[in-house]
């Protein structure tokens, strides 16, 4: 069943129009890949899906209507972001800042709590630092740290923006393995965007690939492979 | 001795003044960065609120909630009617308008409350004095080794410290403060956790502009009366008590309060040839271009915060 | 985007518009001494002042950015150096205009040290603790001998006399009388001079390679620099004439009064304000912005000022107003300045240049170059 579905998307930035209507689909419990180059439209299109950006186009979310709905609010139906440059909040404590990412949720304090446990259970050196203030993690901590405050409002849906940006090799696959783990666990959907084909085509269930603002080939992770000229052309191996 | 001490609890008194004052603009900046330039004129409508809630009878206890709900009304109206709309534009638009409310706010008071000291028997006014929150008379005091410290100085010294711990509950132990917290570190992320931004400004202002408002009562019970440039000075001192302090630590806002009113009664008393009555407000002038320059970011401010 | 009309700058087309503009001002500055009522002049002579004070603050915030509340401190440094020197010294005003010009200077430039390194609302708090201060300065025990304390001085402008002479053209006396008779006309020559010379100052320092590193100061610091605008310098310069222009009409407020008290509204910070917010509302960074500013507020206030009375109010306008206990001028100003930044944040020139860009295209002269058949570039948005 379709969880995100996005017709025709338009977006930019002032008189500068960087997505040029792309349909886009993300089902329950898939992990789907965005693919592209430098200036692709890649976080265009995540800033588009999250709301942060005037956009035009149809968006629909878990059977709601998203497409003039405001980022907080889209948070609050379940689509959580891990924004590009990570973007947590410097001044706050680690603790601090997973209760900010949980700030949406009803479901009182004792389920936040369980779940802060979770994470730090998970994310094991974020437990060591909890009390520490965000901005003096590595950056390798700060996107774990940015991942477990999107998970702490139990999205439906995980929007990953170029995850391993600035991030050593063996951290991005730790990294990566955790996403995976929660989505065969979970059942967690996630839209990722990668500049790292290699690494992402592992895990994806499908990819998209985006050149220029529009979709240029999309299908199976094997499906891309095995044409020729989409892997020399896109994928570079 | 029993001088110092005495001009320790009046610059104490007065420091909880500016406290709350350099308070208002501290949470306002924290979520904004805007420095808002009418928050003594805002304070001064609704003491005068307050003064007219006397004048009707209603006793100082209810007529100080009323003051400081309006104030919160305020604040948030101002916010989001004035403030949001320009912020778009440019902070030199927000800049003008807070002017601009500044002088409004000052008309306003004048053309409902005339421009004299109230209250006034010349115009009618049934009060004696202000209404104060605190036994005011002159035998009311208490005697610290030898010193005839003012019932006033104290009640309003421990006024701001529970007012103080009560906002530190609010900022470390609610899902509020939480909110407010991440707005003022990252406001771009907090809406990217689901958190109503434009809510959580509006709310900002409203308790800014409330805090501002009890800062206006109680000054105005110090003073005795209330007048139409009873706030220039309380916001200048405000203001460089939150430069002292570091304009997003409310902590470092009161403690900066604190700080200047003692500043500035010693000044004035032992220097009483030099500064005096007159150049007091001088203090605020040499401490506000001192931490700019030395430390910008102020005793217990985060080095962020990009001075422009 | 098309027009109707197009002018070209410095085409005969404009110089026939400069030439009646001009003609107009001409007509309007001497019918004012001469044919209007003393009041009308007194009115007048109220918004020269005002006007001088707006356009000095503008060379500095409208032209480099550095935002002032404290003007009302340099306009009181003219009002004290003619006064002390008049009243103390026996001085002629008119040589203390240049004392008062130097001094202010001086204290401006010193002013501008502490704002080479804090900007934007913070030079703002400290120009306005400035502000503060000017007053209480003036009233410190120590300063008293100098400055007469509270009281202020008195006897501090012209003294008119039976042996002065008239100076007439043919029996034509613009100037009034200086016998102490109609002594108006004379004072409003003088704000008149001291509002041109301001004005070309400004438009001089605009117009300059100087005026060109300020906008870019304002436009983008650390891009002014790098092309080699040298910012302590011209900050400082900037800072100075400002100051030094903005006492000239502190002086002017010496001589026409004959006193000096450090309450007088001009020299407090609500003074200031009132020099910002005209300007603003006229349009900052343009040079009749503060004049048309100036004359508008000078108008709305003189017109409204008797308005707590309630008889005085005009009977249609009476329901919006009669309950107020005090004019509403600075209420109606700042109400328009509010209203301006939702609208038309460059106020009401740069709403005028909006509306006349729908009507007319002015096609300026390419830089450099004196002919008129180069290439028509966009006209510069204000």
């Amino acid at each position: 069943m379709s969880l995100l579905r996005a017709h025709g998307l338009t977006a930019g930035y002032g008189p500068v129009t960087v997505l040029n209507g792309i349909d886009l689909e993300v089902n329950e419990g898939e992990i789907v890949v965005i693919l592209g180059a430098n200036g692709a439209g890649k976080t265009t299109t995540m800033r588009a899906v999250s709301g942060t950006i005037p956009r035009s186009g149809a968006v629909e979310f878990d059977g709601h209507d998203i497409s003039r709905t405001s980022p907080d609010a889209i948070v609050r139906h379940g689509v959580a972001q891990v924004p590009q440059g990570r973007g947590t909040f410097p001044e706050l404590s680690v603790e601090d800042n997973l209760r900010a990412g949980a700030i949406t949720r009803r479901d009182g304090a004792g389920a936040v709590a369980a779940d802060l446990q979770r994470w730090f259970e998970q994310f094991p050196r974020l437990a060591e630092r909890r009390s520490q203030r965000a901005g003096s993690l590595s950056g390798g901590e700060q996107q774990m740290l940015a991942i477990a405050r999107a998970l702490m409002s139990r999205p439906k849906l995980l929007l990953c923006d170029e995850p391993s940006l600035g991030l050593a090799p063996l951290i991005t696959k730790e990294l990566f393995e955790v996403i995976e783990r929660l989505n065969r666990e979970e059942g967690l959907s996630v839209l990722l965007v990668e500049q790292n084909a290699n690494l992402a085509m592992h895990m994806a269930s499908r990819v998209y690939l985006l050149e220029t603002g529009r979709i240029v080939a999309s299908g199976s992770a094997a499906e891309l492979s095995a044409d020729d000229t989409i892997r020399k052309a896109y994928l570079g191996f | 001795m029993e001088l110092f001490l005495q001009r320790l609890a009046d610059g104490l008194s007065q420091g909880s003044v500016y406290a709350l004052m350099a308070l208002g603009l501290v949470i306002i900046y924290r979520g904004t960065g805007h420095l808002n330039f009418a928050q003594g004129e805002m304070a001064l409508f609704c003491t005068y609120v307050v003064y007219q809630c006397g004048e009707w009878g209603i006793p100082i206890g209810l007529a100080l909630p009323i003051g400081m709900i309006v104030g919160f009304a305020l604040g948030a109206v101002t916010e989001v009617a004035l403030i949001r709309p320009v912020a778009k534009k440019s902070p030199f638009a927000v800049f003008i308008v807070t002017l601009g409310l500044f002088q409004f706010l000052n008309w306003l008071d004048g053309a409902i409350w005339r421009d004299q000291p109230l209250p006034n028997s010349g115009v009618g006014s049934v009060q004696q004095q202000f209404p104060s929150l605190f036994p005011s008379k002159d035998t009311d005091f208490i005697t610290i080794f030898g010193a005839d410290i003012k019932l006033q100085s104290v009640g309003v010294f421990v006024l701001v410290l529970a007012l103080t711990g009560v906002l530190f509950l609010l900022f470390n132990k609610t899902k509020l403060g939480l909110a407010m917290n991440a707005v003022a570190s990252n406001a771009e992320s907090a809406k990217l956790v689901g958190i109503r931004t434009n809510m959580v400004l509006m709310v900002s202002w409203g308790i800014a502009t409330a805090i501002g408002a009890l800062g206006g009562v109680v000054f105005a019970g110090i003073n005795h009366n209330v007048n139409l440039t009873l706030m220039f000075t309380v916001f200048i001192y405000g203001s460089a008590a939150a430069t002292l302090g570091g304009f997003d630590s409310p902590g470092g806002a009161v403690l900066g309060g604190l700080i200047i009113g003692v500043i500035e009664n010693m000044a004035a008393g032992y220097a009483d040839e030099w500064v005096g009555q007159q150049l007091k407000v001088g203090v605020a002038f040499v401490v506000i271009v001192v931490v700019l320059l030395v430390k910008p970011s102020g005793l217990f401010g985060t080095a962020k915060v990009e001075r422009v | 985007m098309s027009v109707p009309f197009t002018l070209r700058s410095g085409g005969p087309g404009s110089w026939a518009l400069r030439l009646a503009a001009g003609a107009v001002l001409v007509y309007l500055m001497f019918w004012i001494p001469t044919q209007a009522s003393n009041g009308v002049i007194d009115t007048c002579i109220t918004a020269l002042t005002l006007m001088a004070a707006a356009m000095a603050l503008n060379l500095l915030l409208g032209y480099t950015g550095q935002i002032s509340i404290g003007h009302s401190a340099f306009f009181g440094i003219g009002a004290y150096t003619t006064g002390i020197l008049v009243s103390k010294y026996g001085w002629s005003p008119f040589q203390t205009l240049a004392v008062a010009f130097v001094v202010a200077f001086v204290v401006g430039a010193l002013v501008s040290l502490p704002a080479l390194r804090i900007k934007g609302v913070y030079l703002a708090l400290v120009t306005l603790s400035l502000g503060l201060v000017f007053p209480q300065l003036i009233k410190a025990p120590k300063m008293e001998w100098l400055t007469g304390g509270a009281r202020g001085l008195d006897k501090t402008g012209f003294k008119f006399t039976k042996k002065n002479p008239t100076y007439e053209i043919f029996g034509w006396n613009p100037w009034g009388n200086l016998r102490g008779e109609n002594v108006k006309p004379f004072l409003y020559w003088i704000a008149m001079i001291i509002v041109i010379i301001v004005y070309v100052v400004c438009r001089g320092v605009v117009k300059s390679r100087a005026g060109r590193s300020l906008i870019a100061i304002r436009d983008n610091e650390t891009a002014a620099a790098v092309m080699g605008v040298n910012l302590a310098v011209t900050k400082g310069l900037a800072f100075g004439l400002s100051a030094a222009l903005c006492s000239l009409p502190g002086c002017l407020s010496a001589i026409r009064t004959g006193n000096v008290t450090p309450d007088s509204t001009n020299l407090t910070v609500l003074g200031a304000i009132t020099f910002l917010i005209v300007m603003v509302v006229g349009g900052a960074g343009s040079l009749w912005g503060p004049i048309i500013g100036s004359a508008l507020y000078v108008f709305v206030t003189d017109r409204t000022g008797d308005w707590s009375d309630k008889e005085a109010i005009p009977a249609v306008l009476r329901p919006f107003f009669g309950w107020s206990h005090t004019p509403p001028g600075s209420g109606i100003f700042a109400v328009v300045l509010i209203a301006l930044m939702f609208v038309a944040p460059f106020g009401i020139v740069g709403m005028w240049h909006r509306v006349i860009g729908r009507f007319v295209k002015v096609v300026p002269r390419p830089a450099g170059t004196g002919t008129i058949d180069a290439p028509a570039t966009a006209p510069a948005e204000a």
